[in-house]
């Protein structure tokens, strides 16, 4: 096919409305696409970002909107009519079949290659999905091995390759060029496999693709975005060229007030007596680990994916079983922990998916509040204390600033730092004594992870000794006292993080530090 | 928190559609349907005290096996085995009548085979990790094999079974008197009144209940959440187990007669029973006064049907018809009712293939 040399392409939404059960999401919404451009979309969670995307991928029907490509109307009302004017989605969500190989993964919404339109043609399917992988910079996955031993950052890589099948990648030009729509893609990426994406993000760029970036972290747009829109409460608030604007002023934009640091200040030093004690632990997934926690002390883990981080966590909490070491709470040794145990005994647990780990998405609120607690929610002989239940999860929905309708709402209703707040509700019930943190703020917007930073100083002001897991190394830095790095299932090294940059952190979790 | 004010006030100007009137409540209107019909139907005898005492009696021992079925469906399982341990539980008792044993040791020993069957399936089930389909299919396999191997295939009846066993089934406590009729309570529908009270605290108003519904809706987030999952889950099926061994207990003593298989229609009727009571929750997990409902439209439908004189073949054909018809209603509305969680655990991770079509789509 010899297309012409077309003006860049071009693709407008203006007038978008859409409104859930009369509650407006989107109000008068417009952006418009342009080919060689990266165009960044931010907001705070319930925003309307998500809406706008399900109705540029037409599985959302809009109460009104008008559509134009290169200045034609068109419409967009099915799936099939997005892909036709070439919108192209990468979700957030890793939606994997763990039991199928990568390269089935990757061609998992389109047809395998055939031969002789009956059997599947499996060394051509192998070979098309390394292809596009290779394409994309990725050397390291071998497309034969099942998708259950992919780490999650590889695992978006692989969900990020399905995006590029079908279309002939190497002529994007002469077709006119391709919209992706990329949902929050590096929320579980590392920084390298991050700078992969960014790598690929800009080839589509210079090949005259429109790229459409949504995300909560500011600084990837600095990088990779060349004009961002803003939303907040389901309106368009602005719209920039990148260069004309900085983070505060986003911020700004989007939670609709002064925000002079995202992270709020620590209120006291943390020199309390030694809270926990871990000596020599070791899972059947981390090996001899020790340290010790103070009184009020908030102590980071860093690591690259599968060092072991959070599967430390699970051995604290007794989720996996320990096979050595012992356990100090407060001088009292532990017995071997369950993650009921782990509860009674006052740690505390935010998991890492908190979808998947953390709530039971069809029940209310306050049912998932009071879960862990339920042994004092009751009046006795094991009969549910009603009214008990409503306050507590009344009171705990206040103090972490949830934003719902009731307590009576379910969970699944809300917006992902709001569910995330339920999380964390859950673990101010009854005082805790450890609270151990999963990438708190993964995938929710600057304002709840405000509210969730000072929750943890909160916390930490009240003496609870905090373990944080996290891949965002800025929010390491800026809120631990201690930083405890992880290497292949064990503790390397421990730096404290004043003065520390990104890069130094960094460099010490791989471990080249100095050479 | 002033936003929740605003956002609540908006909420409750939802309105409610007549098709999703019709998604959450057909189940319901089609029961009132059908009485509605065998009433027009046979004025005489449909809407009168001593019929509806009588399909309470009919419905009881399905009911009771019903009811414990909800506890097990609470938390995403299902029990295959409950008609055939019904059947057991039923020889067992009938042999140690033969043996004169007193009708305590019968009563006991039938009910250690609920028990003791119900731990069976709950230690495969949730320490060996096998799927509840294949668990329990293979105990009523197993279940089956040794009643008709303890009886020797033939009926338990006659005078070995004292009569005040025989009595009970039968029997019932007098309301008084209607049109010069003694109209009695029958004492299988106390019993499972009783046990359908016993579930609907347990289920709704304990910490136990709103345990196994957690399992039930994420049993990963239950367990990293503090609830012991496994202990629980076998639990459930000691609970079905013993709720069966009760209801094959009713039956034997309602027919006077033990025969090794006379339990086997109990299971899938309960389990229907259960998926019509699902319809009508709101996120469709399983719910007692759901069951309940399910449990007398079945019963209601074989009293109607077999005074309106319909061929008993053709009330099997109607009965799944209606349950289908139910089933596909509501999920019409989108319900996640999951009917087969336990069968995709069995074909491990088809779940979250579906999801990821879905999500492709």
């Amino acid at each position: 096919m010899n297309f012409p040399e077309q003006t860049p392409l071009e693709l407008s939404i203006y007038q978008a409305n859409k409104a859930y059960n009369g509650i407006p999401a989107l109000i008068d919404a417009q952006i418009t696409l342009r080919g060689g451009e990266v165009h960044g979309l931010i907001g705070e969670n319930g925003a309307g970002k998500s809406t706008l995307i399900k109705l540029l991928a037409g599985v959302l029907s809009p109460d009104s909107m008008r559509v134009t490509f290169n200045e034609q109307p068109v419409e967009l009302k099915t799936p099939q009519d997005a892909y036709q004017l070439g919108l192209r989605f990468i979700h957030q969500e890793l939606n994997i079949v763990p039991s199928l190989s990568v390269a089935e993964n990757i061609f998992l919404s389109h047809p395998y290659p055939r031969i002789g339109g009956v059997f599947v043609n499996w060394r051509k399917l192998n070979q098309m999905a390394q292809d596009v992988l290779h394409q994309l910079g990725v050397y390291h996955i071998n497309v034969r091995q099942n998708a259950a031993q992919l780490s999650s950052g590889d695992a978006m890589l692989m969900k990020i390759a399905s995006a590029f099948i079908g279309d002939d990648f190497a002529n994007l030009r002469q077709t006119g060029g391709l919209l992706y729509i990329m949902d929050e893609p590096t929320a579980s990426l590392t920084n390298v496999e991050a700078d992969i994406l960014f790598d690929v993000i800009d080839t589509l760029r210079q090949q005259g693709c429109a790229v459409l970036y949504v995300t909560h972290r500011l600084n990837e747009l600095f990088k990779i975005a060349q004009q961002i829109t803003v939303m907040r409460d389901g309106e368009v608030v602005g719209s920039h060229q990148m260069t004309d604007v900085t983070a505060d002023d986003l911020i700004r934009e989007m939670t609709g007030r002064e925000m002079e640091n995202v992270y709020p200040p620590r209120a006291v030093e943390a020199k309390g007596a030694i809270r926990l004690e871990v000596q020599n632990f070791s899972t059947a997934h981390v090996h001899d680990i020790n340290f010790t926690l103070r009184e009020g002390e908030i102590v980071g883990i860093a690591g690259l994916n599968g060092s072991g981080r959070s599967e430390l966590l699970q051995g604290l909490m007794g989720a996996d079983a320990r096979e050595s070491g012992t356990i100090y709470l407060e001088g009292q040794r532990l017995p071997r922990l369950s993650p009921t145990l782990a509860w009674e005994y006052g740690i505390a647990y935010v998991p890492e998916e908190r979808r998947s780990q953390g709530l039971i998405l069809t029940q209310s609120i306050a049912h998932n509040i009071t879960l862990p607690h339920l042994a004092e929610t009751t009046h006795g002989m094991g009969l549910l204390n009603h009214s008990r239940e409503h306050l507590i999860s009344q009171e705990t929905s206040h103090d972490v600033q949830l934003r719902a309708v009731n307590t009576h709402q379910r969970v699944k209703q809300l917006s992902g730092g709001n569910q995330q707040k339920v999380v964390f509700a859950r673990t101010m019930v009854k005082q805790a004594r450890v609270l151990l943190l999963d990438e708190p703020t993964r995938g929710i917007d600057v304002g709840a992870k405000f509210d969730i930073y000072s929750l943890m100083r909160q916390f930490s002001a009240q003496g609870v000794s905090i373990l944080m897991v996290s891949s965002e190394l800025d929010e390491l830095i800026n809120m631990c006292d201690r930083i405890l790095i992880m290497r292949q299932h064990s503790f390397v090294d421990e730096v404290v993080p004043t003065g520390l940059n990104e890069e130094t952190l960094l460099s010490l979790c791989y471990g080249n530090a100095g050479e | 928190m002033t936003t929740q004010q605003s956002s609540s006030n908006k909420f409750k100007h939802r309105q409610l559609s007549v098709g999703g009137l019709m998604r959450r409540y057909g189940t319901l209107i089609g029961f009132l349907l059908v009485v509605a019909i065998f009433w027009w139907q046979k004025p005489q005898t449909f809407m009168t005290i001593p019929n509806w005492v009588n399909i309470t009696r009919q419905v009881s021992i399905l009911g009771v096996v019903a009811f414990a079925m909800t506890v097990v469906m609470v938390t995403g399982d299902f029990d295959l085995s409950v008609g055939s341990m019904a059947s057991l539980a039923g020889i067992i008792a009938g042999l140690l009548f033969q043996q004169e044993q007193s009708l305590l040791v019968a009563v006991i020993a039938a009910l250690m085979v609920g028990l003791v069957g119900g731990l069976i399936n709950g230690i495969l089930v949730s320490y060996i990790g096998i799927s509840a389909f294949v668990a329990t299919l293979g105990m009523l396999t197993v279940f089956r094999g040794l009643a008709l191997y303890m009886s020797g295939g033939a009926s338990i009846y006659g005078r070995a079974i004292p009569e005040t066993f025989s009595n009970f089934g039968r029997g019932g406590f007098e309301l008084g008197t209607l049109n010069e009729q003694r109209v009695f309570l029958p004492n299988l529908t106390i019993l499972a009144a009783i046990i359908f009270i016993v579930v609907l605290i347990l289920l709704g108003q304990t910490v136990l209940g709103r345990r196994l519904y957690a399992i039930g809706g994420n049993m990963e987030a239950a367990r990293l959440g503090g609830v012991r999952v496994n202990p629980l889950r076998l639990l459930t099926f000691v609970f079905s187990g013993v709720g069966a061994s009760i209801a094959g207990l009713m039956l034997f003593s309602r027919l006077s007669t033990a025969h090794p298989t006379q339990g086997e229609g109990l299971m899938l009727k309960a389990i229907a029973a259960v998926f019509l009571g699902m319809t009508m929750t709101e996120e469709g997990e399983p719910h007692v006064l759901g069951t309940l409902l399910g449990v007398l439209i079945l019963g209601v439908l074989a009293n109607g049907l077999t005074q309106l004189r319909i061929d008993t073949y053709i009330q099997e054909i109607s009965t799944g018809v209606i349950i289908v018809l139910a089933v596909a209603l509501s999920s019409l509305s989108h319900k996640q009712i999951n009917i087969l969680k336990p069968i995709q655990q069995f074909f491990r991770n088809s779940g979250s293939q579906a999801e990821a079509r879905q999500l492709n789509d």
